[in-house]
This record gives structure tokens, C-alpha cells and sequence, in this order.
């Protein structure tokens, strides 16, 4: 737009100049006027409406409009002859490489036509002379539509390859804090468990709430851990519970016989109670398809005024009445609870069947409802 | 009394382990190892009854590890410790030869009673569900499913080469591709550029 808005101007000077100094047509004054207000008019629009800048139709009605005032002129070496090629800037630099040379070829073969309307008759040494001016007249705009159209596209092509550059630069930062939050800090929180689960047990009354407070904080922040890993790792930008718990269910469904099932939602949600959320509800789900040889699993999302809840419903075989050796993902999901304060129940379904996950945590009014 | 080794990357987890290990009567801590490196050596000197094996290790993981601990006669019990303990890991550790699976979320108690337990020979590792079976099986060459129903069954070695006709040591590739292909991926840190 810049550079439209000097090469006018200059363009408009040249064009008043040639009007003022040489007497071109009858009606010189007119058309220095029409000028004037055509350049002031169209810059103005231009600038107040970006949105047109990327328009066919104002490119067209710009390029009308030029023409318009160089069949004015009665002559096709007219004074107004750059202030039309000026016109191609904004089509050269808005269109992809080979649509803009199509333009800058249909504005010349219009302006060809502009010629042989406005044509004089003449003799032979003029001819040539004249030959040869429409010649250039006719190169100058596909010269200008070339270099504007290459400078424009390589500027585009730079500006994808550092918003690539950046997008890969912030993805492989990502990835850095995942390890690092994973292979130290979250060792160093099992190490510091493990040493004072040890003392559960050997120490006893309040001392013994101490440590078994502590140790729930260093389930509760190894929780933590997880779900920011999980998050830096396969972030849920933005996407909601029900959506994600619904991909899961698509990826889960072809591995099982179970037919699953996820309805309603949980509105909106703060981004890392989304992602607790979201992590217990698709290990609850994992679970009765994976270990409990369910044939329905059922995942139900609810959102009231003042709580939000998921529950998931299996008629499987139920709990193991011993835990397996070496499960996680149970006692993963109630610290993840905790970190949050939602109260989590497992037990067995309706009727004694299967098993029923139930999450229920208080939430600030959905602003939605 | 069980004399017991560690392998861990870690030296939190090293030196955690080691004290929650010495604090219990009759586990004797000889030594931690960082790396399968450093675990030769050791093993030589100290021989223990129980190898108490991180899961994810620089260079080769401890599924890998495990089977070169099994190679040896006799072979220490060895009790795989994972952040990623879950039951998907169960079946690529039976074929590994792991005789327990603890998860390092897991309280000092639970070491200490897997600990004896595979010390005593036992067997610490959640049972294999027809689900985890059938999703192994996905994922297996219809040639090698018998390998791994004659490993779920304890069947030796020579005698399942013995079986399929084929030599021992043909079977013992079959089992490594076997556990590369199931183990659980550890994610790779981000390469540093």
C-alpha cells in the first residue's frame, strides 16, 4: 500500500504536469480536476477500507477508471499512462504468481485496445516511432506485474518459513520441559516418597497424619507432573473434555468389543482442571475397555450451576478384589483428584455389575448457561 | 537375608532406594549401578539375589538388560521398577524374563514385599487379561504367537526349539524383536539442537 500510495501521487504529479505545460486536449482543466480528486479519492477509500486492498472488484474499478481517464486524453500516449500502471500494483503483489501475470497480460492487451481506439492516422517514420512506443507501453506493465509479483512472493514464502521456524522452535521447547519435568523432577518426587513412605507406619499418632499428609502432597504433585507432561507432550489447546473423551473412545473402539458411548458436556472449564479432567476420565475409560471386558461402557458429562462431573459406567467384570502389582493408573487418577478437589468414587456399577467411575467437582457458575 | 543391586540413571532414585532398602531388616543394598555399564562389573563382584532394575535407562532399556541378566547361570531375580508400570508392560516382561513389575509411584512397603517375594521366586506381576493378550497378539507375526504362549507357559527354552524346530538361539532373536516390538515407548527427549 505504500508503495501505491507514492508511485500515485508521483503519478498524479506527472500526469497534472504534462496537462498544465503542454496542451493536450480541450479540456485540460477538467481533467486536471478529475485527477486530483480520482487520486485523492481512491488512496483515501483504499486506506480507510484495507479489506478492498485485496479486492477484484476495487482492482477493477480501479483499473476502469484509469483506462477511463487515458481514452479522455484522446491519445493512448497519455499523460495518465503511469498513473494506469500504477493500477497493477495492488493485483500484482494480492494474486499468486501466475494469476498476476495474467493480469499484467490482460491489462496490456486492454491498453493495446485503448491504442488502436485512440489511434491518429499518421505517415511512415512515425509509424515506426509509434510502433516502437506502444511497444514499450505495452512491456512497462508486464515488467512491473513480474518483479512485484516475485518480490511478493518470496516475502510470502519467508514469512511461512519463520512462522514454521517458530512453531518448531516452540515444539521442540516443549518437548525439552517435558523431559526435564519427567527425567528429574519427577524422580527426585518418587525418591522423596518413596524414602518417607518408609516411615508410614513406623511412626504413629499425629506425627503419623504428618507423613501421611505428605506423602498424599507427593502423589498429588508426581499427579501434577504427569498431567503437565501429558499436556507440554499432547497439549488439549483449547479442546473440549467431551471432544477429546470422544477421540479416545474412537481410538479405543476398533482394540475392543465394547460399545462405547460419550454424551454431554462439561462446558467450560480452566485449562489445567481441563486436562486433570480429561486425563481421569480417559483412564477410567482405558480401564473398563482394557481390563474390565465390558460389552457397554458408558461415559456420561454433566454441568450444573455449581459443579461439573463425569461418570463412566462399565458392566464388566468389576474391580480386582486384590490390587494388580504394579497399577498406577488408580491411585494416578485419585491424586490427580486431589490436586483439583474433585471428589473421586470408584466402585462397582448398578446392581453390583461392573464398575462405576464417578468425578464430581465444584466449579465457578458456567458463564455459558 | 536378600542382598539386592540397583540400576537406576538417577541419583536421587539411587540413593532413595539404597536408604528405604537398608532401613528394612534382612534387605541388604550391596551397591546401585547408573548405567548397564557400570552393572557388569558389579554383578561380577557382588552376585545378589535381587536386581532391583530401573525401566528406562540410558542406551539399552531394562527389558534389554534383563535378558542379558537371565543369560547368566545362575541369574538374580530381577524386579523391574517403572514410572510406567502399568499392565500393558506385563506381557514384553514376561518374555523379557522380569520376575516383578513396581511402580515408582509405589510406598516403600510394596518394594519390600515385592522384594521377597521374587526373591523367593515368586512371581510379582499383574495378570495378562485376554484383552492385553489379544492386543499383543495384533501386533505379533502369527509365527511367533507360539513363542509367546510356550514363555506364558514357562516352557525352557530348548525344549520350545525342540518343538518348533528350530535352534535355540534362532528363538532367543525371535523373543528380543518380540519385546521390541510390544514394549511400552518410552517418549525420547527432545533432540538439542
Amino acid at each position: 500500500m505504500t508503495l501505491l500510495l507514492m508511485t500515485r501521487l508521483l503519478a498524479a504529479g506527472v500526469a497534472v504536469i504534462l496537462l498544465v505545460v503542454h496542451r493536450v486536449t480541450p479540456h485540460d482543466p477538467e481533467l486536471i480536476a478529475l485527477t486530483i480528486v480520482y487520486t485523492a479519492g481512491s488512496l483515501g477509500v483504499l486506506t480507510l477500507v484495507p479489506r478492498l486492498q485485496l479486492s477484484l472488484a476495487a482492482w477493477l474499478v480501479d483499473s476502469v477508471a484509469a483506462l477511463a481517464l487515458v481514452v479522455a486524453s484522446e491519445d493512448w500516449r497519455s499523460p495518465f499512462y503511469i498513473l494506469m500502471v500504477t493500477t497493477l500494483i495492488l493485483p500484482a503483489t494480492g494474486l499468486p504468481f501466475r494469476r498476476a501475470l495474467v493480469w499484467g497480460v490482460a491489462f496490456a492487451l486492454a491498453y493495446l485496445g485503448v491504442a488502436v481506439y485512440t489511434e491518429v492516422d499518421a505517415d511512415t517514420l512515425e509509424s515506426t516511432i509509434r510502433l516502437e512506443t506502444i511497444a514499450t507501453h505495452l512491456m512497462v506493465p508486464l515488467v512491473v506485474v513480474l518483479a512485484l509479483a516475485y518480490a511478493a512472493d518470496v516475502l510470502e514464502r519467508l514469512r511461512g518459513e519463520r512462522l514454521r521456524a517458530e512453531r518448531l522452535a516452540v515444539e521442540s521447547e516443549r518437548q525439552r520441559i517435558a523431559w526435564e519435568l519427567h527425567d528429574s523432577a519427577k524422580q527426585r518426587v518418587h525418591a522423596a516418597h518413596l524414602v518417607l513412605s518408609a516411615l508410614h507406619g513406623q511412626v504413629s499418632g499425629d506425627q503419623g497424619e504428618l507423613v501421611a499428609h505428605a506423602l498424599a502432597e507427593l502423589r498429588a504433585a508426581g499427579a501434577d507432573m504427569d498431567t503437565s507432561v501429558a499436556e507440554l507432550r499432547t497439549p488439549l489447546e483449547g479442546r473440549s473434555v467431551e471432544r477429546l473423551l470422544g477421540e479416545r473412545a474412537a481410538e479405543l473402539a476398533p482394540v475392543s468389543e465394547a460399545q462405547i458411548s460419550v454424551r454431554g458436556s462439561l462446558g467450560e472449564l480452566p485449562a489445567h482442571i481441563a486436562a486433570h479432567v480429561y486425563r481421569i476420565g480417559a483412564e477410567a475409560l482405558t480401564n473398563a475397555v482394557r481390563h474390565g471386558a465390558a460389552q457397554h461402557v458408558d461415559v456420561v458429562l454433566a454441568r450444573n450451576r455449581s459443579s461439573a462431573s463425569i461418570e463412566v459406567c462399565d458392566d464388566g467384570r468389576g474391580l480386582p478384589p486384590i490390587r494388580r502389582p504394579g497399577s498406577n493408573g488408580l491411585r494416578s487418577m485419585r491424586a490427580r483428584a486431589d490436586t483439583i478437589g474433585a471428589s473421586l468414587s470408584i466402585g462397582p456399577g448398578a446392581g453390583g455389575r461392573g464398575t462405576r467411575v464417578s468425578l464430581s467437582l465444584p466449579t465457578a457458575p458456567d458463564e455459558r448457561s | 537375608m536378600i542382598r539386592i543391586l540397583i540400576v537406576d540413571d538417577h541419583p536421587a532414585m539411587r540413593t532413595g532406594l539404597t536408604a528405604v532398602l537398608r532401613a528394612e531388616p534382612g534387605l541388604v543394598p550391596l551397591d546401585a549401578a547408573a548405567s548397564a555399564g557400570d552393572l557388569w562389573p558389579t554383578l561380577n563382584r557382588t552376585k545378589p539375589d535381587v536386581i532391583v532394575l530401573d525401566y528406562h535407562l540410558p542406551g539399552d532399556d531394562g527389558l534389554v538388560l534383563c535378558r542379558r541378566i537371565k543369560r547368566q547361570v545362575p541369574s538374580p531375580a530381577v524386579l523391574l521398577y517403572s514410572a510406567y508400570a502399568d499392565a500393558s508392560l506385563t506381557i514384553p516382561a514376561r518374555l523379557a524374563g522380569v520376575d516383578g513389575l513396581v511402580s515408582k509411584a509405589a510406598p516403600a512397603s510394596e518394594i519390600y514385599d515385592a522384594v521377597r517375594r521374587v526373591a523367593r521366586g515368586e512371581r510379582v506381576l499383574p495378570a495378562i487379561s485376554r484383552e492385553l493378550l489379544d492386543s499383543a497378539g495384533e501386533k505379533l507375526a502369527p509365527d511367533e504367537l507360539p513363542i509367546l504362549g510356550m514363555t506364558l507357559e514357562d516352557t525352557p527354552l530348548a525344549e520350545m526349539a525342540a518343538t518348533l524346530g528350530v535352534k535355540p538361539n534362532e528363538i532367543a532373536h525371535r523373543i528380543d524383536r518380540m519385546i521390541k516390538r510390544l514394549k511400552v515407548e518410552v517418549p525420547a527427549p527432545a533432540r538439542s539442537s
